[in-house]
């Protein structure tokens, strides 16, 4: 199932307009995502653990990306379910957590790239069919497919890499 | 275009299997057997008929004929075809997916030059119900004796009234002395209320009078009140006629019409609907609508197509010449090709079982033609759409262009009819909450009056639980005129 970045209606894949808000879930050739094709950008990213001391996190929110290369904390507060990606000009579409001032275009990510939500007291990532993957831990995640995340996680989108922080106490809604 | 062989001049597909050869064999001979001999060339058809059957039936001599055929035979076509889809491969997986094809058909450019628009013999069918009075009469009135001034020796014409019984005001003939016929137009009254079924028997009668299959055969139906009771009965007569090729085309003025009936019956006939929104449009709709009919180059274009496993035809949308919903079912009745531009319809699929496959056949049948100016029959030709499954997960390419800008103007046809069903279903706020979105999308296209309406039904469908007469129909035809190409879209 594809999942609409505005409305939340589920599609079936394939579909190039969400019936439900008529939003384009397909996007035009103009306005790809510029592809990645260095090679061993892969297995940059397979460290895992945490290798630098865990940043404070935002006191609402049940978890926080850790954006490696700047070190900055984006908080995930108040919602359960945040699209990543990145913006462009005359595009309709807005990631919930946009990732264009981290350099996003250069390191491959797609403008709606994946989308974290929390559902069964875990956190999980989904990849909503990004040019260059969304890989966990250096694993590269099936497309459309839900997969559970852990505290301290990496997952990379393209090359952009984020640490995931999840505040165990409020990981369930 | 190409020299006749044994298959166009039986007009069957080369692949025809017997029966078929069989069937289109004795059809041509009923039609073209020196006995009946109507015209000059005839006993050379149906003399080449019984040659090419001789050779098809026999599968030896079949054989030997068709080693010897060029391998092209496409040029041999009445139509050209043009397929585009919405994506190159299918996914593999467990889930169901959807694809888009955009179907479309031009001229033959060689037969368009050699060949002239066929004749008509048109009915017009005019609502005379006391809510026709003064306007709406008026300018009915002066637009037919326009129209009757207009017509082409050849063309035949009747005009059939009705209200609660029905008259015909003019028969069917190849006009006659024009100051009587305008005086009679005249003299028309508005009086007593709308039987649509009267209207349309009268109608169906008159067509049949003259009827010719070379002509094109058509009922033009002029209405602005609902009938009551009979709309299956007019259906059922829509059916009858469609097996003759008559079509029909319904314009509703105002707000009072059925438009899902009238929109049923062009859609069963390959006709199409027009909504009128005030009585000032009556006369270029309706001179529109006789100008497409002068223009035709092929006429009941028709889809045969199996059921496949797998696929299920989801949505069939014309695009062109005029706009409509198809029919989901076998046959599809497309209706017309004009002269100028093409006949094109937008399909969508719902495909499962693709992790078993490796090709998934998306539909599957055969095109019928009929070219009423044509001398001998045109070939039928096979349509077949299928698309390769791949194990890669998410096509790279978008879908082209001409299917993006067709579903972006159709989704949002599609949402006002989702409205529509759900004001029927008792989910106002749904209703109104997808006509918001609708207005959205509409404001950012800069279609601010469309937009307008579309709001303030959203809050009528809120307080009153449903829709007002004007607002749907001016939401349903306003959103479906955005369909037409080229322009911007304003209502109609």
């Amino acid at each position: 199932m594809i999942l609409c970045p505005n409305c939340q209606h589920m599609e079936v894949p394939g579909t190039v307009f969400c019936s439900n808000c008529a939003t384009q879930l397909i996007l035009l050739d103009s306005s790809k995502t510029h592809e990645i094709h260095d090679q061993d950008a892969n297995q940059k990213a397979i460290k895992t653990s945490p290798f630098r001391p865990t940043p404070k996190v935002n006191f609402n929110s049940w978890a926080s990306l850790h954006m490696i290369e700047s070190g900055q904390i984006i908080s995930l507060a108040d919602r359960d379910e945040f699209t990543l990606g990145r913006t462009s000009e005359g595009q309709p579409i807005m990631p919930d957590v946009d990732l264009t001032d981290f350099n996003a275009y250069a390191n491959g990510v797609s403008r709606l790239h994946c989308v974290i939500k929390r559902f069964d007291s875990k956190a999980h990532v989904m990849d909503l069919g990004s040019s260059n993957g969304t890989y966990r831990n250096g694993v590269r995640l099936p497309v459309h497919v839900v997969t559970p995340i852990n505290h301290g996680d990496v997952i990379s989108l393209g090359k952009l890499k984020i640490q995931v922080l999840i505040d165990q106490g409020k990981s369930t809604p | 275009m190409n020299s006749p062989n044994y298959y166009s001049i039986l007009g069957v597909p080369r692949d025809a299997n017997q029966e078929e050869i069989r069937k289109a064999y004795f059809s041509a001979a009923r039609r073209l057997h020196p006995d009946k001999n109507l015209s000059p060339g005839d006993t050379e058809f149906f003399i080449g008929a019984k040659e090419a059957y001789e050779v098809l039936s026999d599968a030896i001599k079949r054989k030997a004929y068709d080693a010897g055929l060029p391998p092209e035979m496409n040029l041999d076509f009445p139509v050209s075809e043009k397929v585009t889809f919405s994506r190159e491969y299918l996914v593999k997986m467990q889930e169901p997916q959807l694809a888009y094809v955009l179907l479309e058909y031009f001229p033959n450019p060689e037969d368009l030059n050699n060949l002239n628009s066929p004749p008509l013999n048109i009915c017009l069918t005019i609502d005379r119900s006391t809510s026709m009075k003064g306007n709406n009469l008026d300018i009915v009135k002066s637009t037919a004796i326009q129209l009757l001034r207009r017509l082409r020796p050849q063309d035949i014409f009747s005009m059939v009234v009705f209200s609660d019984r029905s008259e015909v005001l003019i028969p069917s003939s190849h006009g006659g002395e024009l100051s009587k016929l305008e005086a009679r137009i005249q003299m028309l009254q508005a009086s007593g209320g709308t039987e649509i079924h009267n209207g349309l028997v009268a109608a169906y009668a008159e067509i049949k009078r003259n009827y010719d299959p070379s002509f094109i055969n058509h009922i033009i139906l002029l209405t602005d009140g609902r009938t009551y009771g009979d709309e299956e009965d007019c259906l059922k007569l829509a059916d009858e006629a469609m097996e003759q090729r008559i079509g029909i085309s319904g314009l509703g003025i105002g707000s009072e019409w059925n438009d899902a009936f009238i929109d049923e019956l062009a859609r069963r006939t390959g006709g199409s609907s027009i909504y009128i929104s005030s009585p000032l449009d009556i006369h270029r709709l309706l001179m529109e609508k006789f100008d497409n009919l002068w223009q035709i180059y092929a006429d009941n274009i028709t889809i045969e197509f199996k059921e496949l496993e797998n696929v299920s035809l989801r949505y069939a949308f014309r695009l062109q010449p005029e706009l409509g919903l198809m029919s989901l079912e076998s046959p599809l009745h497309l209706g017309p090709l004009l002269r100028s531009g093409s006949l094109s319809i937008l399909l969508e699929f719902l495909v499962t079982g693709t992790e078993n496959a490796n090709v998934i056949e998306l539909f599957e049948g055969q095109v019928i033609v009929n070219i009423a100016t044509h001398s001998r029959p045109v070939s039928n030709f096979q349509i077949h759409l299928r698309r390769p499954v791949s194990m890669k997960s998410s096509s790279p390419e978008p879908p082209p262009l001409e299917i993006i800008q067709a579903l972006s103007r159709l989704t949002l046809y599609r949402l006002q009819e989702q409205a529509r069903l759900e004001v029927d279903a008792g989910s106002y706020d749904k209703a109104s909450q997808h006509l918001q979105r609708l207005a959205t999308h509409l404001l950012q296209q800069g279609n601010r009056d469309l937009a307008r309406t579309v709001l303030l039904e959203a809050e009528i469908i809120k307080e009153k639980q449903s829709y007002s007469l004007e607002g749907d129909k001016q939401i349903k035809y306003g959103t479906r005129a955005l369909l037409l190409t080229g322009s911007g879209g304003t209502q109609p």
